[in-house]
């Protein structure tokens, strides 16, 4: 019974935070990337010389990853602190919620506003493919195991922006944030800096940020989708439990230090 | 309001400033698609690669689409220069330098990205062969079961007249599950009889056939017909021996061997009598009726 009534309050939080998103017109994105898929695939058939799907799927999921990636540290780093802003917080945290679980609120409704927002992109890379080929074509239906981890890794990004803004201005978040994704596509080459360390705790230092890190070549499967390849299933499977358990991982953290957060 | 019109025209005239500014700088500059279209590329392909974080395919496309306009700008530089429409067949005449790393970068960046192999494997041997088997056996090594790369390897090599090379590339590509019957045909083939015109004419109706570029295929029948026309050369002088043999000298006009060409299934114009080229141009007597040659307007190839 109680923890019925818990879920119900986060949810009751998760459809609060995605009504303010769309009054925020994050959902504007979309007109954007339907434009560009559109207009790319009109244009991009005269100048790839018969690589047109290939194309607006590569175009596609990459502009859906950047556009995700930035809504998630945009809107995410803005969760916390415009409630603190505008004092709204005070007025929710006087009633019985918990501030894990107004984070863990605010965390499910922006991952709702962006499966939104990448259902809604990846029909539009569907739309536009089959548009640039005039005809039915299978890779329509296999850029969905890709949109998947796309859709995981930014589950991954919102986590970030959201621990980052638990302890820090939404400027800072924001940049720390962006780090985080730019560092997380490195992770290979931390693997081989430590491999090719020649000191022990050079190795091991490389060693811990290759695990320490989120890994978001885990998730990385836009170039092989655009060729017909999709990821085998244990290679998904495993990306959605590393996401899941990531995820966890830094809302555990951004609970633990918002807890302990004065604001007065 | 006053305000208004006064910053709406100062925009205007600056941005109208600018443009012109901007014209008379690039109409300055004396050759701008040397100074900006053969500067070496700043990224090596694993720089790139590293740089272009989960976006690699896009990257790839990108450079894709520039190794396609390069090539596009040289030959429309060609026929501005020359007043002629290009073919493939005049590769060599084009300056094609950037063009091995652009389709570098490209495979490294999306080493699965096998239409980029096969663009160097058509274009670069005219212009760089050494880049073009670079080329292709990176795409090889990171596309093992991909035959068609192989058949292109052994073109390549049978272009150079290394039809040893030729034959064992065949006989590498014949083991992979997907390849047809004829690669192991064509590995035999290169090892008996690599320089024969045969074995030429097969190479190209088989590349023919599994290309899905227009302009390959344009290349491929420009050879074709190239083969034709060495084919009908030795009927046509074996004709001509023939008749100096009979009559003691050569014929002064085609009239003169019509039927016989006629009979050995040459196409004959009906108004001159001469026979006709593979692309429907007369062919012309030489060395005093004694020799065969393509008049200069034959659209096939030398």
């Amino acid at each position: 019974m109680y923890i019925h009534f818990m879920l119900g309050q986060t949810l009751a939080i998760a459809r609060n935070t995605f009504r303010e998103a769309v009054r925020d017109r994050v959902l504007y994105n979309l007109i954007l990337f339907a434009l560009l898929l559109i207009g790319s695939a009109i244009f991009i058939g005269e100048l790839s010389a018969g690589q047109e799907a290939k194309i607006v799927v590569d175009l596609g999921l990459s502009a859906m990853l950047l556009f995700g990636a930035f809504i998630a540290i945009f809107v995410g780093v803005g969760l916390v602190y415009k409630e603190i802003e505008r004092r709204t917080l005070y007025a929710i945290l006087s009633k019985p919620i918990g501030r894990g679980q107004f984070l863990l609120g605010k965390y499910l409704g922006l991952n709702l506003t962006l499966l939104v927002n990448v259902v809604v992109m990846g029909i539009g890379v569907m739309l536009a493919l089959l548009y640039a080929r005039r005809t039915w074509d299978p890779l329509a239906l296999k850029i969905w195991p890709a949109i998947l981890l796309i859709y995981c890794e930014l589950l991954i990004i919102t986590a970030v922006a959201l621990l980052f803004s638990a302890f820090s201005s939404p400027a800072i978040s924001a940049l720390l944030s962006f780090f985080v994704f730019v560092i997380g596509h490195f992770s290979n080459d931390l693997r081989a800096l430590g491999d090719a360390a020649s000191s022990a705790p050079a190795r091991w230092l490389f060693r811990a940020l290759y695990y320490l890190l989120p890994n978001f070549s885990n998730f990385s499967a836009i170039t092989a989708t655009a060729h017909g390849m999709n990821p085998d299933a244990r290679a998904v499977g495993g990306a959605l439990i590393y996401g899941g358990l990531y995820a966890a991982v830094l809302l555990s953290a951004a609970a633990l230090i918002f807890r302990r957060r004065n604001f007065k | 309001m006053k305000t208004d019109l006064l910053l709406a025209v100062v925009l205007i005239v600056c941005l109208t400033g600018a443009v012109g500014v901007t014209r008379g700088l690039t109409q300055h500059r004396r050759d701008p698609a040397n100074n900006s279209g053969e500067e070496q590329l700043y990224l090596n392909g694993r720089s790139a690669r590293r740089m272009s974080l989960a976006f690699n395919g896009l990257a790839a496309d990108w450079y894709w689409m520039r190794s396609l306009q390069y090539v596009g700008g040289k030959v429309v530089q060609y026929e501005d220069e020359h007043h002629g429409q290009f073919d493939l067949t005049s590769l060599s005449t084009l300056d094609l330098r950037l063009l091995p790393s652009l389709l570098d970068v490209t495979t490294t960046l999306d080493p699965q990205f096998i239409p980029a192999y096969e663009y160097g494997a058509v274009i670069l041997p005219e212009t760089n062969p050494d880049a073009a088997i670079a080329l292709l056996n990176k795409g090889i090594a990171a596309n093992p079961s991909s035959w068609r790369l192989h058949q292109h390897l052994g073109y390549i090599y049978w272009q150079r007249k290394d039809y040893a090379r030729a034959s064992e590339v065949y006989e590498a590509g014949a083991k992979l599950p997907a390849a047809p019957a004829w690669v192991t045909a064509m590995a035999a083939r290169m090892k008996a009889e690599g320089g024969s015109r045969n074995a030429a004419r097969e190479m190209y109706q088989h590349l023919f056939e599994s290309s899905g570029d227009a302009s390959v295929k344009q290349m491929v029948e420009h050879q074709l017909a190239r083969l034709d026309w060495l084919d009908e050369r030795d009927k046509i002088k074996d004709r001509l021996t023939q008749y100096r043999n009979q009559y003691g000298r050569c014929p002064a006009t085609w009239r003169e061997v019509t039927e016989t060409l006629r009979a050995v299934g040459l196409e004959i114009d009906r108004t001159t009598g001469a026979p006709l080229d593979p692309s429907g141009i007369p062919y012309r007597l030489i060395d005093g009726g004694c020799d065969v040659d393509l008049d200069p307007s034959s659209k096939v190839p030398r």
